[in-house]
């Protein structure tokens, strides 16, 4: 799981960039000092707002109750609110506030709450909330001036919000990605000194590149002198795989080890001979077992039945 | 015996050189001529280069390594180049130089080990 501080290097969140957020938002320090002085507003408020809001918006929409399984988890939310729109009011919009509303968006995103729960309910709360201080404090220039500081530090906070649940999705692209990558090249220990790595599924250049990668990779790890690259459950075998399969076979001499190619069908023997692709630098078998035994050969074992 | 930083070591018939700094242009050509005088003075039939050391192996220094092979070769030595790294394998094969007629191995013990399939294999023919 990625830190609250990887995020904030990932989106590019220092001070440079928060100074630069700040002017574009028209967030001005005038606007933290109002917002600061309504404090004591809205500490007064805070708690009837997010209960009415919980009433009101999310208790009653059947998909954002679902959040809400018992009444632990409703009053911890319930309790995180109160404290998320207080913080609005603190006076400041640094990297510690940044940081902050980054965590809850993280939060947000692990639990599934979704972009759409989050803005309505933001919006429903800027309602609430402008409602009552129309109420209370009458529609002067002073008062719409703090609506509008109100409405800047809400749109400033939702920004961030979205950046990082697009963050987190990548995020979680990226590790599902890693896993296929991770699974398409299963390097297996056969035997001592002996590895095989079959191949599945179709190879693009760069599947190929991350094949040769690993290869090398574990032989020099394993200290392999074979490595058997199994085929059989390649569907096409081209010019282009042959060549990665060759560059492979090249990289691994390199390091002192060798490579037996197995799984070739009649019909990829054909195609080979038919394009000309040279193989013969390569050991090649037609089924595993044969390229099993050819290993181990050339490791100075062999393979045979038990006498009576 | 040797003029430049890369010591070249004689284990019986057998000469052994680990690389351990990174080669550039004029190492590496001093690294050759080394060698090659330490083959005339000590007539060793084998040569073990080391390069697990080297991180970086590019065109210029994979054609000195693979010349002093065959050059060693012409004055009847046999030549095994060892511990060459994964990307430094992948790197070189990518710029299409697979360093043909080298022969590998993928540690010291094992080149010293093919040392002698190889001089045998070179007598008979």
């Amino acid at each position: 799981m990625t830190s609250t501080l990887e995020y904030m290097n990932k989106l590019g969140f220092t001070e440079q960039e928060l100074a630069s957020r700040r002017a574009y938002f028209q967030l001005a320090d005038e606007d933290l000092a109002r917002l600061a002085a309504l404090r004591p507003f809205a500490e007064r408020h805070n708690d009837a707002i997010v209960d009415a809001f919980y009433q009101e918006l999310i208790l009653k929409h059947s998909e954002s109750r679902l959040f809400f399984t018992d009444q632990a988890t409703l009053q911890r939310a319930i309790t995180a609110q109160k404290r998320y729109f207080l913080e609005l009011f603190s006076g400041a919009a640094d990297l510690g506030y940044l940081e902050n509303r980054l965590r809850v968006g993280t939060t947000h995103q692990r639990i599934g709450v979704a972009p759409k729960w989050y803005l309505g309910a933001y919006a429903h709360y800027l309602r609430l909330i402008t409602e009552r201080l129309l109420d209370e404090q009458g529609g002067s220039a002073d008062t719409q001036a703090k609506v509008r500081s109100l409405q800047k530090i809400i749109f400033f906070d939702m920004a961030i919000a979205i950046e990082t649940y697009i963050a987190a999705g990548l995020d979680a692209l990226a590790r599902h990605q890693a896993a296929i990558r991770e699974l398409s090249t299963p390097v297996i220990q056969l035997y001592e000194r002996v590895l095989l790595l079959p191949l599945i599924g179709t190879i693009d250049t760069a599947r190929a590149v991350q094949v040769m990668e690993s290869v090398l990779v574990r032989v020099v790890e394993r200290q392999a002198k074979v490595i058997i690259l199994d085929i059989a459950g390649v569907p096409v075998v081209d010019t282009r795989v042959a060549n990665h399969l060759l560059q492979t076979t090249e990289a691994v001499r390199l390091l002192g080890a060798s490579t037996v190619l197995t799984g070739i069908s009649p019909q990829v023997a054909q195609t080979m001979v038919q394009l000309g692709v040279d193989l013969s630098k390569m050991h090649t078998r037609a089924s595993l077992e044969e390229g099993l035994e050819l290993a181990l050969g050339l490791t100075g074992r062999c393979i045979r039945s038990k006498e009576g | 015996m040797h003029t430049g930083q890369i010591p070249i070591l004689r284990i019986g018939t057998t000469l052994l050189a680990s690389i351990q700094v990174e080669l550039r242009d004029t190492t590496a050509q001093a690294f050759q001529e080394d060698v090659l005088k330490a083959i005339e003075k000590t007539r060793s039939r084998g040569l073990v280069i080391d390069i697990t050391g080297l991180d970086m192996v590019d065109t210029f220094v994979a054609r000195i390594l693979t010349d002093t092979g065959r050059m060693a070769k012409l004055m009847g030595t046999e030549t095994v180049l060892v511990g060459m790294r994964p990307e430094v394998a992948a790197t070189l094969v990518r710029m299409g130089f697979s360093m043909q007629g080298v022969h590998t191995a993928l540690n010291v013990d094992e080149g010293l080990a093919l040392l002698p399939l190889l001089q045998s294999s070179q007598a008979r023919s």
